[in-house]
């Protein structure tokens, strides 16, 4: 769009707009509304509802302002009678075939037709004929449709194929048949799915959990932050009598535009899991009870000083979820260090912690969300970025449609809705020189020696055309970005990817960024959740045990921070067998499960991401903070009340505040201004990675299985994607194993093993075997990444 | 004279004489003592009493819980849960009303698009214990099944009006 201005005129009042711009656009920043169904400053230009329709000087019929340009001189006049007739004729027509639905219609209150007719439609309708009905398709458990009240505006079908890039809904028919629906009976899978319900501006394609459950004027409306993925996108709640009835979108342009992941507006259906812990438990004779608080808290205080009394604070192992808040994880870390122990970690999806010395002081993306969108050319290592962070694959999607040139190096061929520079897929063990192949391609096409660090990875290595384009588009233009996964910061050689990472970024001249697990790693690292680094990244006298290693060489007590470990535990089976062998298990909890049942001793309950004042830091390293819009179930509370009144039995310094708000100033005071510090190879050893024997298990984290809260969602895991108990198979494994799609097969690991569905999946590299991690089938199977064995059943 | 004239009213009562023809008068009409609770009233088809819940004739609730008589109850005095039948339908799971805090405007009844809450003619009930005043779902639609006759002859009165 060019800069150039034309002055335009809208009923009466003289304005500057853009040459290119819509009269629609010109009028919504001048605060001049005109109506209309089918336009959205997000989605491209249809023009198929005509309820914009409005006068323009000169123009012999009424023009449609969604669609027509401005240009100088142009005299538009929205109220005039011409065009105040051609919009209520239009309403006239609309209502033709719209059901007087509204009593049952879940978006009576908040419908965009309905306010309409209001102001151009005719109090009593002329047509008395028959209207058309139409039979609803099923979208799947996310998205309920009553499609006899769809208008037609395709902003549906707009949005799956411009913004989720997967034309998944489309109009078949014309005029009076056109119907919306996927195009053959299937579900609507895409992860971003749910914006088409809010916007649809009526009533056709609605929230199916929330469905008759609430209306839009009785429901308070509530700023809340999302606690899934590093994104943080904003989200209203909406909250009816103190229930969490559903989340939509709250709109930042520099976070989440108009936006949110289907992940961050049904993970509240969780709030209400059968499974919640409602009182404190304590281990009994037979099994755990319930007490009363005061009791819980004196014997947890106690169990910890003996343990520490006993075994010496080095047996005490702590670990916190990377979801939780700056608050919980600031009084987490001054309760752990109070009580002497430094085994305290957040990352338990990482293994490989060689570089922990030379890493930034918090995992950030090393660049803004709408800076990537500017950037030239991109790289990203390691990530099923649509699944990790729908919200950020979304930003790189537009971006390469914008014509960055964005490069990927996967252990799997992931599917990405828009072009790439290249898209490098290798089987897991080999995926350092993957890496490597890149780096040595881009020192060839940027003339730059490779840095001495990682010239031993780079050794014989010899790029391959693939690698040679994404260098290529990574060495073009000015402003570049190497971005590292969830999949490498899991993978066991992540130190190796990391330096490759830094080194392509070095020579090109790029940010580095790292996309870490939950939504708020950046506020657990700096809030000093690490077992090498206090608050504000201060590094700490005697290191402890990082979260691998508190595992491999078990501890007599372990404390958990709503962690589930048989499922988050990079090595869930040492996991499960440490909390096993362990002599006290004391655990904040949200959510019972069967590992907590045997193993715990005391369970104490805390509320989840919507229920306490809580503060968390992005991948962009932006802090925010969001109040609690509903109570804890039952006897739960807030974890930051829990830890600090632990801190007070146990008689411990720093844990005198009154409010989250208190906590959080006494955080930001101890973590001060550290910034994302500087990322270097000091120190860091690096080695080649080895190939283990048998299939290479691809250990992905399935998009609705990240946490404890989306765990617990019914509708979430009723989809595609959270159905996802699947060991994917490539063909060429598959023959050999001969096994095929659907086949029960065992996946085994030692004398472990876990029975699953077998899927032959094109994307996956021969050798390899993905089986999904965080799932109930797969909790405690062992190792993230590395060989196992498949045979059928 | 003026002095005269009032010295002989005075003297005469000529006052309470007046206020005597009233008593005489009114000794003579027609009494309007209504012995409650042998007589009744007549009331109006548009009496607004006791709140109800009517059903269809099939049985069927009418409710659908669109909650526009919560919405538009000036008391706030109605409470609605809502949620969707295992048939697929929009229904209640709670409606109560409670009727401290009602005025009997009878706006939920205006409101409500399938006729399903009614202000009856009924208005003998009583409460005795605290918390009964909160008349629910159950009970509503129980009293609009005892009274529905006397409903439907009423609604269809008011329906030439409407
Ligand atoms: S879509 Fe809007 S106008 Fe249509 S029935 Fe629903 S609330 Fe009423
Ligand atoms: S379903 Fe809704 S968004 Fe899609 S075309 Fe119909 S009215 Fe528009
Ligand atoms: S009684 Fe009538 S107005 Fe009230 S919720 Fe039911 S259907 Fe709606
Ligand atoms: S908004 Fe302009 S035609 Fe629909």
């Amino acid at each position: 769009m060019s800069d150039e201005t034309v002055n335009i005129e809208i009923n009466g009042e003289p304005l500057k707009a853009r040459k290119g711009q819509m009269v629609i656009e010109v009028a919504d920043d001048a605060g001049i509304r005109i109506p209309r169904f089918c336009y959205h400053k997000k989605l491209s230009v249809a023009a198929n509802c005509r309820m914009c329709l409005v006068e323009l000087e000169k123009a012999p019929k009424p023009m449609p302002a969604c669609a027509t340009p401005v240009g100088e001189g142009m005299k538009v006049y929205t109220q005039s009678p011409k065009a105040l007739s051609a919009q209520k004729n239009t309403m006239e027509f609309l209502l033709i075939n719209h059901p007087l639905d509204c009593p049952i219609c879940d978006q009576g209150g908040e419908c965009e037709l309905q306010d309409l007719a209001l102001g151009f439609g005719r109090g009593v309708s002329r047509y008395t004929e028959g209207k058309r009905v139409v039979s609803d398709p099923d979208l799947g458990p996310l998205i309920s449709t009553d499609m006899t009240r769809c208008i037609h505006c395709t902003r549906c079908v707009r949005f799956t194929e411009e913004v989720a890039g997967y034309k998944e809904l489309g109009a078949t028919g014309r005029g009076e048949q056109m119907r919306i629906g996927t195009y053959i009976e299937q579900t609507v899978d895409h992860e971003l799915s749910g914006n088409v319900i809010d916007l649809c501006p009526v009533g056709a394609l609605n929230n199916k959990p929330f469905r008759f459950r609430g209306r839009a004027w009785e429901m308070t409306q509530h700023a809340q932050v999302s606690p899934h993925d590093p994104v943080g996108s904003n989200l209203w709640a909406h909250v009816l009598r103190g229930e969490f009835l559903r989340a939509v979108p709250r709109d930042n342009e520099s976070i989440n535009e108009t936006w949110i992941a289907d992940r961050d507006r049904y993970s509240n259906e969780g709030i209400y899991s059968e499974e919640r812990v409602t009182t404190p438990l304590l281990r009994g004779k037979d099994g755990l009870q319930p007490v009363s608080w005061s009791e819980a808290l004196e014997v947890a205080a106690k169990t910890l000083s003996d343990v520490i009394r006993e075994h010496g604070a080095d047996q005490l192992g702590a670990l916190a979820a990377p979801g939780a808040s700056v608050e919980e994880h600031f009084l987490f870390q001054a309760l752990v260090r109070g009580l002497g122990s430094n085994n305290l970690d957040h990352r338990l999806g990482q293994v490989d912690f060689r570089s922990d010395g030379a890493e930034g002081h918090y995992p950030w993306f090393g660049i803004t969300l709408e800076e990537i969108e500017s950037l030239d050319g991109a790289m990203v290592i390691g990530s099923s970025l649509r699944k990790e962070a729908p919200m950020l694959a979304h930003r790189v999607r537009k971006a390469a449609l914008n014509g960055t040139r964005v490069g990927l190096v996967n252990p799997a061929h992931y599917s990405y809705q828009f072009p790439t520079s290249g898209h490098l897929v290798r089987h897991g063990a080999e995926l350092v020189t993957a890496a490597a192949e890149v780096v040595v391609a881009l020192s060839e096409q940027l003339k730059a020696s490779v840095p001495e660090e990682v010239q031993g990875l780079v050794k014989n290595v010899e790029p391959g055309a693939e690698a040679r384009a994404i260098a290529e588009g990574l060495a073009a233009g000015e402003s570049r970005w190497v971005m590292l996964g969830q999949l490498a910061r899991s993978h066991p050689n992540w130190s190796e990817l990391r330096a490759l990472g830094l080194a392509a970024a070095g020579m090109a001249n790029a940010r580095f960024g790292v996309l870490s697990d939950g939504g708020n790693s950046a506020g657990a690292a700096l809030a000093g959740v690490l077992p090498h680094r206090g608050p504000g990244a201060q590094a700490v006298k005697d290191a402890g045990l990082n979260a691998h290693e508190m595992f491999v060489s078990p501890r007599q007590a372990y404390l958990l921070l709503d962690c589930e470990p048989a499922r988050d535990a990079w090595d869930s089976a040492a996991a499960r067998d440490a909390m096993a062998g362990a002599d006290k298990v004391i655990a904040l909890a949200s959510f019972m499960n069967e590992d907590l049942r045997q193993q715990a001793d005391i369970v104490l309950p805390v509320g989840v991401y919507a229920e306490s004042f809580g503060t968390r830091v992005n991948g962009e390293g932006r802090w925010q903070s969001s109040q609690g819009t509903v109570q804890p179930p039952g006897e739960a509370r807030p974890a930051w009340k829990i830890l600090r009144a632990l801190g007070n039995v146990l008689e411990l310094d720093g844990f005198e505040q009154m409010d989250p708000e208190e906590v959080l100033r006494d955080a930001r005071a101890a973590i001060g201004e550290p910034g994302p510090g500087e990322e270097n190879l000091d120190g860091v050893e690096l080695a080649q990675p080895a190939r283990p024997k048998g299939l290479w298990r691809l250990g992905e984290m399935p998009i609705y299985a990240v946490d404890a809260l989306v765990r617990r969602s019914e509708p979430l895991q009723q989809t595609r994607d959270g159905r996802a108990a699947e060991a994917r198979l490539a063909p060429a494994d598959a023959e050999q194993l001969n096994v095929n799609d659907g086949d029960a097969v065992r996946v085994s690991l030692g004398n472990r093993g876990c029975r699953l569905l077998a899927r032959i999946d094109t994307a996956l590299p021969k050798g390899s075997v993905a089986v999904p991690v965080g799932l109930a089938e797969t909790e405690g199977l062992g190792p993230r990444h590395g060989g196992v064995t498949v045979e059928r059943i | 004279m003026r002095f005269l004239r009032s010295y002989a009213k005075s003297l005469l009562l000529w006052e309470l004489l007046l206020g005597m023809r009233l008593t005489l008068r009114h000794f003579f009409s027609p009494k309007v003592t209504i012995r409650y609770p042998e007589e009744k009233t007549p009331k109006s088809p548009r009496y607004r009493g006791m709140l109800v819940l009517r059903r269809y004739p099939s049985g069927e609730e009418r409710c659908i819980a669109c909650k526009l008589c919560e919405a538009v109850c000036p008391a706030l005095a109605i409470t609605i849960d809502s949620e969707m039948r295992e048939d697929g339908t929009r229904r209640t799971t709670r409606y109560d009303i409670d009727a401290f805090k009602c005025i009997y405007c009878g706006f939920c009844e205006e409101a409500c698009p399938v006729d399903a809450i009614v202000a009856s003619r009924f208005t003998e009930f009583h409460f005795e214990e605290r918390g009964q005043q909160i008349m629910t779902k159950d009970v509503m639609l129980a009293m609009g099944d005892k009274l529905e006759p006397q409903i439907a002859a009423d609604r269809a009165i008011e329906n030439q009006y409407r």
